[in-house]
């Protein structure tokens, strides 16, 4: 049976990549065989060949280095900012009542419009590109920190409350523990967000650095190879820190197995 | 997560009216006392007049029409797409495990990187924005849909068996009806996304619309028509999440007082 | 001779199931027939497999060993002849009362439908909330609904998986009550899963006491008794003690209620 299962997962494994390798190989034939020109659509191997040589010789870890440290210091401004309005609305219903009305509005301006605003007040630098990213972390994890809070089983706050749990000792032992699952659930949409709003703040504030700068020298000098590159790197980035993020929630939360309250 | 469209009590609507009331006030003194410069920050009343004056111009109404009119169609192209592969997903294991991975991968390339190719393979042109409004609205479209179609309750999916309910039926008064909530949740998400994305692809490069009004105007530093700017694509914003809203209420009346707490995506 | 409608007949029926690679029998070696138009409640403790055999006769499950058959005829599948009341009353929640009444009844045209469902909906004490939806129904009237969604189809049986198991103790005599009334309307063959002795007792003319692991039939009781049936009577206390002998617990305990 346990073989079973393992044959089971081998086999819908394979067909998961047989749709990526097909795409490789029509793609592949199709521009070898001259039905579109490489600049256009530069074979998948020179795309490798190029990303490993950018890699290895090039400046495009410098770059990755750049973009990470804008999302990094940008998700913890966004994050931390977020999490501190939601607590608070979560917990003190006069606070959600004075914030929660202004938020809401606020939050219905799309992220990109707040780039030309930010620019003019800070200026085509860092702290804009950062302010950016902060934006997108923001929202996700005020949303889900609130509703995580709020959410917290009124039996758990009652029992806590008999044996005398009150102030900060309640939030620290009985209500972030028990909204900690929403509140990463939070953490980890901000960095989805912080990402797309990376890349967005790298295109549309202009930049001498980051990989989305790479995608756009690729544009402007029509090297294909390198826009691809860029956004394969991107899509890579993407995928490991979501696993990074998924992996520390799981070590975050091991063992403990919550409630839903109905 | 409390509605806010929900009927609330006026004196905590006094409450929610503090907070605008007190920027206002901190906003109208700064400028009185010359904190900034008039190019950086421009009187509460300035921003009126600014609107007034963009609107009754006609500018203002053929920048929405413009954005408004990608929306629709890059939505239209990405939602569909996302709502067939979704419900494919979610009905075939096979299909699932055949074109799930792969789309769950290319989700995550931020799409804005996608901008610059699309650029180069499509031009500036009207066809290039709505293709890449269409997969900011693909992905939220594609991910509700298949979650909502494969989720049907194992109850539902038996009494249609003795009931006989096959094929079309079967998927037209059970399957979809069901998976409801989570589709129009999708729609929701898509349709907020293709918004941003449509002010991001003005921002980059475009003649109309509002990104690139308020582009233009970031350039010749018109601080006052950047915030108008911000001022409508957020009450558009709130207008479509409004209509949505409604929309919502009228297909999902069944769920009369069996409301489950609300999903939170942003 | 044909055979009336209505009658099920269970043949050395066999069943298992494999759990972690091994198989796990729920049902071994069960032989049964119940006569057109009887009352029969199946009893057990939980895991006795009587579900399992329940979801045979309506044809949920096709895999097994020997024979059901029904008026004569191999069971291969669900059927508009055999109607389900679960316990959970599934009532499709995007669906009215009306619309879930005539569920089955997708193939009649939209008068024949409305005459059913008012019919129907009169039968079971519900006219007048053909438009509610299920959720703003209790419990008890939701699983009225889906005894007349049920009944709709005029099934030649009818099949309860602890249809009243999820309600409260008054509402659920009182349902009972209800059950009795619809079977001596209708006239047709009723099939109980129970695990409630004298809910048992009080609608059946047969009661079948299942063991578990594997599910075996340990005894069948036949109740004479006329109706309506008086729960504090001497006769209804002699069978309910010999009914939960069967389960160890009559001679300690012989005015437990249930299992």
């Amino acid at each position: 049976m346990q073989i079973m299962n393992i044959q089971n997962r081998v086999k819908i494994k394979v067909i998961g990549i047989a749709l990526p390798i097909a795409l490789l190989i029509v793609w592949h034939v199709f521009v070898s065989a001259g039905y579109v020109s490489p600049h256009i659509l530069p074979l998948p191997e020179t795309v490798l060949s190029t990303l490993v040589r950018l890699l290895t010789k090039g400046k495009l870890i410098l770059m990755i280095a750049i973009s990470l440290r804008r999302v990094v210091y940008g998700f913890l401004l966004g994050t931390a900012s977020g999490f501190l309005l939601g607590l608070l609305m979560g917990l003190s219903r006069t606070a959600e009542k004075l914030f929660a009305p202004t938020f809401h509005t606020i939050r219905q301006v799309p992220l990109i419009g707040w780039i030309p605003l930010i620019v003019m007040w800070f200026g085509m630098n860092e702290v804009s590109r950062i302010l950016v990213v902060a934006i997108g972390a923001f929202y996700p994890t005020t949303l889900n920190t609130f509703a995580g809070v709020r959410g917290v089983p009124r039996k758990y706050v009652e029992l806590a409350s008999v044996y005398g749990y009150k102030g900060l000792k309640l939030v620290r032992r009985i209500i972030l523990p028990a909204a900690l699952p929403s509140i990463i659930t939070g953490f980890t949409l901000s960095l989805g967000m912080s990402w797309v709003l990376l890349v967005a703040a790298e295109l549309l504030i202009e930049t001498m650095a980051g990989i989305g700068k790479v995608i756009d020298i690729g544009r402007e000098t029509f090297n294909m190879e390198l826009v691809m590159v860029g956004i394969v790197t991107t899509g890579l980035l993407g995928f490991i820190m979501t696993k990074v993020v998924e992996r520390a929630a799981q070590a975050a939360q091991k063992g403990r197995v919550f409630e839903q309250e109905q | 997560m409390k509605n806010f469209f929900q009927r609330i009590e006026w004196k905590d609507k006094l409450l929610g009216v503090i907070v605008p009331l007190l920027v206002l006030i901190a906003w109208q003194s700064a400028v009185s006392l010359q904190l900034f410069s008039p190019l950086l920050l421009i009187p509460p009343l300035t921003l009126v007049d600014t609107l007034w004056y963009l609107a009754s111009s006609g500018e203002l109404t053929t920048n929405i029409l413009a954005s408004l009119n990608r929306v629709v169609f890059g939505f239209l192209i990405g939602a569909s797409a996302g709502f067939l592969l979704g419900l494919f997903m979610g009905l075939s294991s096979f299909f699932d495990q055949f074109a799930g991975p792969l789309i769950k991968a290319s989700k995550q390339v931020p799409q804005f990187a996608l901008m610059p190719l699309i650029i180069l393979w499509f031009g500036v042109d009207e066809f290039a924005k709505f293709v890449f409004i269409a997969i900011g609205a693909f992905y939220p479209m594609v991910f509700n849909t298949y979650q909502g179609v494969s989720s049907v309750s194992k109850r539902y999916r038996e009494l249609a068996q003795v009931f006989d309910y096959k094929g079309f039926r079967y998927l037209t008064k059970v399957i979809l009806p069901s998976a409801l909530p989570l589709i129009i949740t999708g729609v929701r998400h898509s349709l907020g996304l293709s918004w941003m994305f449509v002010v991001g692809a003005e921002i980059f490069g475009a003649d109309t619309g509002l990104g690139y009004m308020m582009a233009a105007a970031r350039n010749m530093f018109q601080i006052d028509v950047v915030m108008s700017g911000l001022v409508v694509i957020g009450s558009i914003g709130f207008g479509i999440n409004f209509i949505l809203q409604i929309i919502e209420k009228r297909l999902l009346v069944w769920r009369v007082s069996t409301d489950q707490g609300a999903k939170c995506k942003s | 001779m044909s055979i009336q409608k209505g009658t099920l007949e269970i043949k050395n029926l066999s069943k298992s199931f494999i759990v972690d690679g091994t198989p796990l029998q729920v049902l071994s070696n069960i032989n049964l027939k119940f006569p057109s138009g009887s009352f029969i409640s199946i009893v057990g403790s939980s895991g006795c497999g009587k579900t399992t055999l329940l979801r045979i006769m309506l044809g949920l499950e096709t895999r097994y060993e020997g024979d059901a058959l029904l008026d004569g005829e191999r069971i291969e599948g669900p059927g508009a002849n055999r109607g389900i009341v679960f316990q959970d009353h599934r009532l499709l929640p995007w669906l009215t009362v009306g619309e879930n009444v005539a569920f089955g009844l997708d193939k009649l045209d939209r008068k024949a439908k409305k005459l059913i469902v008012d019919e129907h909906l009169k039968l079971v004490g519900l006219s007048g909330f053909e438009s509610a939806y299920p959720a703003q129904l209790s419990g008890g009237m939701a699983q009225r609904v889906a005894i007349a969604r049920a009944l709709a189809n005029k099934p030649e049986i009818l099949l309860l998986d602890e249809p009243l198991g999820a309600l409260d103790a008054l509402t659920r005599m009182h349902m009972q009550k209800e059950l009795e009334r619809l079977w001596l309307l209708e006239k047709i063959t009723m099939v109980m899963v129970t695990h409630d002795v004298d809910e048992a007792i009080y609608l059946s003319d047969i009661v079948v006491i299942m063991s578990s692991r594997p599910g075996i039939i340990k005894k069948i009781i036949k109740i004479p008794f006329a109706r309506p049936r008086d729960r504090a009577s001497s006769e209804f206390m002699q069978v309910k003690a010999e009914i939960l002998k069967e389960f160890h617990l009559g001679t300690e305990y012989p005015f437990a209620y249930a299992i």
